[in-house]
């Protein structure tokens, strides 16, 4: 068994590489939002510095306006998934008998078809959609979008914790005299908080991240959101690393709160929709 | 007489109320629990595809995008079917598909091997790892932009081992392979989070019973955990496939389709011949003729899963 345990020692080695080679990274964009302008400029990879927070203060200044939108984005299509993707993973995941079954098949196939068609291809006709129906250019229009994006795999990510529930209780709730509304409303939902959570963080740090809809449906000067700001340092040519990488850490700031508090339930419950 | 008024009286006060009809229909149609959604995936989901291809086949510019457009029969895919650039374009995201599928299977068989022998480092790095992959592709695209700048970090590392620094955004033959690794990067987390998770659902006396045997780690690996976790391992390939003939975000943020068009996939040529040169057909035609790749890639693949799932 020394085989074995010298295996073990070169895993925990081999393991602690990885996390560095995923570490370094994330790392590196922190030590350098924390940098002036001229720490910047004149030594960008050096690490003895006093950290400052003047960027993010510049940022923030700069881009209040960005972060509202952000939120303002983020938050009504979260809302509006978990309103419509709610119910619509329980028409998908319970037993309702008859021919329904059929209606699901249809509806999971449809489903995957929209989670597999790229993004920068559905821009094009959308945007001609958008503008036919007069809500180019405007957030209406964008959150539109944003929500029909992410419903498919908001639905497809709840369906299992649907599933999971037992018939039973179903079964004795209608023996008590709770019809098909009461249930959904008394047992379904209470039932898929688990789900529902995951959902809401996840769909919240998508929206919050999605830039292409946006920096292409919100009409020249717009305020964009802060992901559409970062996208858009892209094409200026003096590159300010601090600024960029201030802006990308305030583009991952929920998935960051998200996965302080709840790493582990994010883990388990993101890895059991995706198996299934 | 007086029998029927209150028998409609009574139908009135029970369906009076928005509220209640939708609930007597919710009672009976499941279809009622649905509609919300398909409406919205019908008018923003849906029908932008039927308008996709409605596109590829007519002449749709700047200047009609709102007016009427005019027929073209299959003129679109004929030009663009002759264009070399997609055709170049289309085996840049072969060979980025194919690069991708060998890093997300044996990178991610291995990795997921390392990290599924329980340690606190272990935990750690799965912690890390998952955090990278929710992370948004921009955020991670634009860490990657400014890690291989020429002032930047990595070429501060390779200027201690080499004179001749790797151009890696700037050089077309080597730019497609340096976002292709950093999109390998990305997506490793994913493809070892889900085969490590089929892999610590084997019964662990079957993995016992070929250490009793003499065999060594790798050769159980491949000879006993390899074959449980097919079923795994076909999903992960489709999906990397599709991952692949999506990824857009790390071009768009890292080389913007260059230098010139040597990173040019197809995502990418879709999306700048529609918003760049505002040639909405031309667009159109390349993401339709690109979808139907991807529907017959996926054929052999769904068939694979259905024999899995019968056998």
């Amino acid at each position: 068994m020394t085989a074995h345990r010298h295996l073990r020692r070169t895993f925990s080695v081999l393991a602690g590489l990885l996390g560095l080679a995923y570490l370094f990274p994330l790392a590196w964009v922190v030590i350098t939002s924390l940098k002036t302008d001229g720490e910047v400029l004149h030594a960008p990879d050096s690490v003895i510095f006093t950290p400052t927070l003047s960027t993010y203060a510049a940022v923030i200044q700069s881009g209040l306006g960005a972060i509202l939108t952000s939120v303002v984005i983020a938050v009504l299509v979260t809302a509006a998934i978990l309103l419509i993707g709610i119910p619509g993973a329980f028409a998908l995941g319970h037993s309702f008998g008859g021919g329904w079954i059929r209606v699901v098949a249809v509806v999971l196939g449809i489903l995957l078809v929209l989670q597999m068609v790229p993004q920068p291809m559905t821009i094009i006709p959308l945007y001609g959609i958008l503008a036919r129906w007069h809500i180019l250019g405007t957030l209406f229009g964008l959150i539109l979008a944003d929500i029909a994006l992410l419903l498919p795999f908001a639905m497809m990510l709840l369906r299992p914790y649907v599933l999971a529930i037992p018939q039973v209780i179903y079964e004795a709730a209608r023996i008590d005299g709770a019809s098909v509304v009461r249930a959904f409303l008394s047992i379904t939902v209470p039932m898929l908080s688990n789900g529902i959570f995951i959902v809401m963080c996840v769909i919240f740090i998508s929206s919050w991240g999605e830039f292409l809809y946006a920096i292409n449906f919100l009409p020249q000067g717009a305020t964009l959101p802060v992901s559409g700001l970062l996208a858009e340092q892209n094409s200026s040519y003096v590159a300010q690393w601090n600024r960029v990488m201030a802006l990308a850490v305030l583009t991952s700031l929920p998935l960051l709160i998200v996965f302080l508090f709840t790493q582990r339930r994010l883990i388990n419950g993101l890895s059991m929709g995706a198996v299934r | 007489m007086s029998a029927t008024t209150t028998a409609r009286g009574s139908t009135w006060t029970r369906t009076g109320s928005v509220g209640v009809r939708v609930r007597a229909f919710l009672e009976t149609h499941p279809v009622g629990y649905l509609t919300p959604a398909l409406l919205i995936l019908a008018a923003f989901g849906v029908y932008p595809l039927i308008v996709l291809f409605q596109m590829a086949f007519s002449d749709v510019g700047p200047t009609n995008l709102i007016g009427t457009w005019d027929f073209v029969g299959w003129s679109n895919f004929a030009s663009v079917l002759s264009s070399g650039q997609v055709w170049a374009a289309l085996l840049r995201t072969v060979a980025v598909s194919a690069a991708l599928l060998v890093s997300n299977l044996v990178l991610g068989f291995v990795v997921a091997s390392i990290l599924s022998v329980p340690s606190r480092i272990t935990t750690t790095t799965l912690a890390i790892m998952v955090f990278i992959w929710a992370l948004p592709p921009l955020v991670s695209a634009n860490a990657w932009k400014f890690l291989l700048d020429t002032s930047g970090p990595v070429d501060a590392i390779f200027a201690l081992f080499t004179q001749n620094q790797p151009q890696w955004l700037s050089s077309p033959t080597l730019a497609l392979w340096t976002v292709t690794g950093v999109i390998a990067w990305a997506a490793l987390p994913f493809s070892a989070l889900i085969l490590r998770g089929s892999m610590l659902a084997i019964p662990q006396d079957l993995i016992d019973a070929a250490a009793i045997d003499g065999a060594r780690y790798w050769r159980t690996q491949l000879a006993i955990v390899m074959p449980l976790v097919k079923p795994t391992l076909w999903i992960l390939s489709i999906f990397t496939l599709l991952y692949a003939f999506k990824s857009f975000d790390f071009f768009y943020i890292m080389t913007q389709g260059g230098p010139g068009v040597a990173t040019n996939t197809l995502p990418v040529l879709t999306y700048y011949s529609a918003f760049s040169n505002f040639d909405m057909s031309t667009g159109a035609t390349i993401a339709a003729l690109s979808m139907v790749v991807v529907a017959l890639l996926s054929i052999p693949y769904i068939r694979g899963i259905r024999r899995e799932g019968t056998e």
